[in-house]
């Protein structure tokens, strides 16, 4: 019966309800498609750049990162990958051994970057072979060919079945120089690897270098990606008796993590004023709803109601009028985001520019993570919450008497 | 005649009027006893409300206490006190009694629901009540769809609801015409016989005076007279 009551009494002012849940309906929707748009978005960069460059966690020999070459580069062996694979949090890891070389083909020279890598496990953690847009993926270990991006093959103006000279230094100064034949064009996620980047068999790249069983360093793919920080840490307490440095996606690239961070943190900004606003909207309503009913709450507390239930009459309101706009609202934009997960937008000119240059899909791939709405449904109900605390304490004070005489 | 229901003794009250004390009432003793039908009349601000919310235990004295059957009311905590009401005081009000968004029947019932009675019982007693006020066909209709003395019956009806003790109405007639005002009055007077329920009510109309079996008459907070007919 309270339920019912709290139903039709936020219907007795029907324009204040609508005009304050459509606040909170419009609310909603900005909020839940900006932080669907940037989670889509960073979910996507993250997943772009981190699984086909670096991997979640790295490890390396001591040193690598501060310089990179590969004087540099750590031993490695079945053994020692396995025990990395052990660690609880790690779904697999892999080796990889990355240098920089001068490659001509077709008559023209360019810098690129290329790994070595184990194109099986490569594939199982990334679906490497899945982005080949023409040719094959690398067969196995014993492969000597060569894949690349997208970018540097047009550059080249080379495809499948032409070859690559690679010239390159070698491990202690080693002199390398080596034809590759091209077995298939990559389509990467972010612009830059595609303009950049060739991928050979590690084994290939090993003997290219005149670097036998050295990698520069060991990607890890975590079973959870939130585990970040806890998984990275186990692996240094473990493994402190190597000579080797533990490395996060974020230690390795602060700038997108600070990117990320600041972009992030600016929406949080913009989602806080507009809660802000909406609960001034919210509160104001409340108020007038309480305020314009003293007569009557004296009655209901003279004839025997308990100042608790009618503070829960209020709550019960409050709650009504804030989720009938946010479910209206997640229910819209819900519509509106799963819309763009299979039509998403693509951005052309300078907005494109910028993102190609931070290394990101131009693409606005919306996140439909469940988070998102449980999130705002929590805020909504703390805001509902918060904003009872004040009629609440006013019905508390009430004397009968008093509140029967305005 | 009946048993004591109410026993008001030695009451005043006083507020602090810019640190002049203006006695409300004063030194007021007040007994009742069950199945009296009591008019407490007197000219404007002699006090006849704040009698009332001290017997209902609305407001409290500043001395003396209120013995509502047998109970201490002036004692209770104010928790106590508002469970005390549900169960023992039916009220009437000037007007404005009902909650405008429930029909008749489910302010009636509303009651009935504080009281944690079962839901055929409800119903049931809410349909009984509303046909003893003579408002069969006005059981789904909401309070602002009724007219001001089909308003105070239905007020009547709920107050009877919790089967109190006693019912006090602070001038129930107050704004309703003479017609209205004399069918309330008969209803209350029906009731009082019919079920044997106690009534106090406060009132200005020299006409419902003239249908109370007992009137008490204020003056400046005291009682200056007190006559059962
Ligand atoms: N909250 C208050 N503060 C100060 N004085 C008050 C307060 N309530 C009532 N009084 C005073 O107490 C006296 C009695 O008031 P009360 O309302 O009981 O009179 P009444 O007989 O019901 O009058 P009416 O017929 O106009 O309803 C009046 O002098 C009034 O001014
Ligand atoms: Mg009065």
């Amino acid at each position: 019966m309270l339920i019912t009551i709290a139903w039709r009494n936020i219907w007795r002012n029907k324009r204040r309800t609508l005009i304050t849940s459509g606040s909170v309906f419009f609310a909603i929707i900005l909020a839940v498609i900006m932080r669907s748009s940037t989670d889509g978005v960073y979910e996507g960069m993250i997943e772009n750049v981190v699984s086909f460059s670096s991997g979640y966690i790295q490890v390396h020999q001591k040193g690598y990162w501060e310089e990179r070459s590969i004087e540099n580069a750590m031993k490695i062996n079945t053994n020692l990958l396995s025990k990395f694979e052990k660690q609880e949090g790690v779904s697999k890891c892999t080796a990889r051994l990355e240098s920089f070389a001068l490659a001509s083909g077709n008559g023209k020279t360019k810098g690129m970057a290329f790994i070595g890598i184990e194109p099986a496990k490569e594939q199982m953690l990334n679906g490497l072979a899945n982005k080949i847009s023409k040719g094959r993926y690398l067969m196995s270990e014993n492969d000597n060919g060569i894949v690349l991006g997208e970018g540097l093959a047009n550059y080249f103006k080379i495809k499948p079945g032409d070859s690559l000279v690679l010239i390159s230094q070698g491990y202690h100064a080693a002199s390398a120089a080596a034809i590759f034949p091209v077995r298939g064009i990559l389509s990467l996620g972010s612009p830059q690897l595609n303009d950049n980047l060739a991928y050979i068999s590690l084994h290939q790249a090993q003997q290219f270098l005149s670097a036998d069983s050295l990698c520069t360093s060991v990607s890890f793919y975590l079973s959870n990606v939130k585990k970040l920080d806890p998984v990275a840490n186990s692996l240094r307490s473990a493994f402190s008796n190597l000579p080797i440095e533990v490395m996060t996606w974020k230690e390795m690239m602060p700038e997108m993590d600070q990117f990320i961070t600041a972009d992030k943190s600016g929406h949080l900004i913009i989602i806080g004023i507009l809660y802000l606003v909406i609960s001034f909207g919210l509160y104001g309503t409340v108020l007038m709803m309480t305020y314009e009913r003293r007569h009557e709450f004296g009655i209901l507390v003279s004839i025997g109601m308990k100042k608790s239930k009618l503070i829960t009459l209020v709550f019960f309101e409050t709650m009504f009028v804030a989720f009938f706009g946010a479910l209206l609202g997640m229910i819209t934009s819900f519509g509106i985001i799963l819309y763009f997960v299979f039509y998403p937008i693509r951005f052309s000119g300078k907005l494109k520019e910028v993102y190609v240059q931070f290394g990101i899909e131009p693409v606005i791939n919306m996140s439909l993570s469940s988070n998102i709405f449980y999130y705002q449904a929590l805020i909504i109900f703390l805001l509902a919450l918060a904003v009872t605390i004040y009629p609440s304490f006013k019905i508390f004070k009430l004397k009968p008497v008093e509140a029967m005489r305005s | 005649m009946g048993k004591t229901v109410i026993d008001a003794h030695n009451i005043s009250k006083i507020y602090d009027k810019d640190k002049i004390p203006v006695y409300a009432i004063q030194d007021v003793h007040l007994h009742i006893e069950a199945g009296e039908f009591t008019a407490i009349v007197g000219p404007s601000g002699s006090g006849k409300s704040t009698l009332l919310n001290i017997i209902g235990g609305l407001d409290s004295p500043s001395y003396g206490n209120v013995i509502l059957d047998g109970t201490d009311i002036t004692a209770l905590s104010e928790n106590e006190l508002i469970n005390f009401r549900l169960n023992n005081i039916g009220f009437v009000f000037q007007a404005f009694n009902l909650v405008p968004v429930l029909t008749s029947k489910e302010n009636i019932s509303f009651v009935m629901l504080l009281q944690k009675k079962s839901k055929e019982e409800r119903n049931k007693r809410a349909e009984d009540l509303l046909i003893e006020v003579g408002l069969k066909d006005k059981m789904d209709s909401r309070p602002g769809e009724l007219s001001g003395g089909q308003q105070q019956r239905v007020g009547v009806a709920r107050a009877l609801a919790s089967r109190p003790k006693i019912i006090l109405a602070d001038e129930p007639t107050a704004n309703l015409d003479s017609v209205s005002a004399a069918n309330l009055l008969d209803l209350m007077l029906k009731l009082n016989k019919e079920e044997n329920m106690t009534f106090i009510f406060s009132t200005h109309d020299q006409r419902v005076i003239d249908k109370a079996r007992r009137v008490v008459t204020l003056v400046d907070g005291k009682i200056t007279s007190d006559v059962t007919r």
